[in-house]
């Protein structure tokens, strides 16, 4: 077991109005998010010496513009001329997991009391996914020419490889989605909050990219959360009660770039990081008492449960029927309604909730008895990262 | 059946690593990198063998059967070039000589609904202008 195991929590969060186009400059939205995330701990703007993102911009074929279509770490120090500050991160080869486990790391080593980590993400307009112009350059030339644009039809054709090899059928994919768009009926700050989505609304939805139809996307939207990280005992101190993090992993398989509808490189990359994840922690996945996992496109909740050890390959469109993802259920998954339910916003929200779940702050989704939150952040592949969280430090 | 014909391509533009690829699809060859060291084809082409990591590489020619590793229908239509073809396959090929190689390709000459994993099909060569020249795939005959 890992020696840090617990000395980390999660101490406030915090959301900005999630909206369906960019009605405010973004750098606003992750500002709000940040200074709610602040007064959630009961911490002033001064005490934060620490502060961490991913700022990428997952549209293609957009410029990244600096507090309108990304929120760096600069763009925040420049809004917040933080007088104490003494340490700040990017990251890059993992989502934005990856900038919370380097807060994490920051806490332990000392260089920091307390960090904050926000995602902010932007919905141009326009199309959200566009092939390059007229010519396809690097990685691109093998894939662009053939209209293979954005991710979703990455993770489509790794989609119809698990649906044709396991003899499944997509239709079983609408538990998830009617599930989590009732679990999102108590997130009033989903962007679905109040649109409920029945089984019939998602076998009749018009297809994307098969076998994707509109309800196997998140939408995307305009919004930013945030999340306040310290030390166990400082946490203790303040207002809310901590989600302790017992361990965490990241994705450590990568493929040659440009080489896409691999199956084996989602279950590699989820595999190496729940197994950190698990050894670290001393938990296994019947330990887990709540699960949130990462679901932009809904094969990656799949793919998820699977390569993080919850059911066997080929098992997972089975494994969340018969109500077992409900909120009273053996395994209740993605609480907060999931990306589905709160826009895309990426996989912070999921690590939010896990903490959420895990210090009994979730109101009316709480699951009862939590103590062990298992939150895997990010598509497995390439960018994936996993935590534990939980109530009762050991 | 998808109508190719008004649809304009983003044209691949090749790199120092990438044009051996292109030079021999403009002769209606298909050629992958080679590790020398153990012969091992690969696709996309990358500064290393995948298995030995030896940087010994070249271009030789490989067979153009294989199956349907796995593929999507389009129906999206945000790339306005693409929308007088849709609905239509967009494929991922493992071709018989070069496991491991994924090539990604259009199911040509079919319905789209012919595409399912596992389908046998066969290399055929789409010319997009005097440079440049598609490998694509049809189900094999
Ligand atoms: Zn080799």
């Amino acid at each position: 077991m890992w020696e840090n195991r617990c000395k980390v929590a999660v101490s406030g969060v915090g959301y900005s109005k999630v909206t369906r186009s960019a009605e405010i400059p973004l750098a606003a939205h992750a500002l709000t998010a940040v200074k709610e995330a602040v007064a959630d701990s009961g911490l002033r703007l001064e005490d934060i010496d620490g502060l961490a993102t991913y700022p990428e911009l997952p549209a293609t074929g957009h410029a990244e513009i600096d507090g309108i279509s990304v929120v760096s770490v600069n763009c925040m120090m420049a809004m917040l001329k933080l007088p104490n500050l003494t340490w700040h991160i990017q990251v890059g080869t993992t989502n934005i997991g990856g900038a919370v486990q380097q807060a994490v790391n920051a806490l332990l080593a000392g260089v920091c009391k307390y960090a904050v980590v926000w995602r902010a993400m932007h919905n141009p307009r326009g199309t959200y996914q566009n092939l390059p112009g007229a010519h396809a350059t690097g990685a691109a030339q093998f894939t662009a020419p053939y209209g293979f644009g954005g991710p979703g039809q990455g993770m489509a054709v790794a989609y119809t490889r698990w649906l044709e090899r396991h003899g499944q059928n997509r239709e079983k994919m609408a538990t998830l989605a009617v599930t989590q768009r009732k679990h999102t009926q108590h997130n009033p700050q989903a962007y679905f909050y109040g649109v409920p989505l029945t089984r019939e609304d998602y076998l009749n939805s018009r297809w994307v990219a098969y076998p994707f139809c509109l309800f196997d996307c998140d939408i995307p939207v305009q919004g930013a959360v945030a999340m306040v990280l310290t030390t166990a005992d400082r946490a203790r101190d303040l207002k809310p009660r901590p989600a302790y993090l017992a361990g965490y992993g990241q994705r450590l398989h990568f493929e040659v770039a440009g080489r896409i509808g691999s199956l084996s490189d989602y279950m590699l990359g989820g595999s190496s990081s729940a197994k950190l994840t698990w050894e670290r922690s001393g938990f296994s996945p019947k330990d887990v008492d709540v699960a949130q996992i990462y679901d932009g496109f809904s094969a990656s909740v799949i793919y998820g449960l699977e390569s993080y050890g919850f059911c066997k390959e080929g098992e997972a469109l089975d494994f969340i029927q018969d109500g077992r993802i409900e909120l009273g259920g053996e395994l209740p998954l993605n609480t907060f309604g999931g990306s589905l339910g709160t826009g895309r916003i990426h996989g912070l929200w999921h690590i939010i909730e896990g903490a959420l779940q895990a210090s009994g702050r979730a109101g009316s989704r709480q699951v009862e008895d939590v103590n062990v939150a298992f939150v895997g952040a990010s598509a497995p592949i390439v960018t994936g990262t996993t935590f534990i969280f939980v109530r009762e430090p050991y | 059946m998808s109508d190719w014909s008004k649809v304009t391509r983003p044209i691949p533009v090749p790199n120092q690593w990438t044009q051996p690829f292109w030079d021999a699809a403009r002769r209606s060859v298909l050629e992958l990198q080679r590790c020398q060291s153990c012969g091992h084809f690969q696709h996309p082409p990358y500064a290393t063998c995948v298995q030995c990591v030896s940087t010994d590489l070249k271009f030789e020619p490989v067979g153009g059967k294989g199956t349907i590793y796995a593929y999507t229908i389009m129906y999206h239509t945000g790339d306005k070039r693409f929308a007088p073809a849709v609905p239509y396959a967009s494929i991922i090929v493992e071709l018989d000589d070069a496991p491991g190689a994924l090539l990604a390709g259009n199911l040509l000459g079919s319905p789209y609904t012919d595409a399912k994993v596992g389908r046998r099909v066969e290399v055929i060569f789409e010319k997009l202008n005097d440079d440049i020249t598609l490998p694509q795939f049809r189900l094999a005959r």
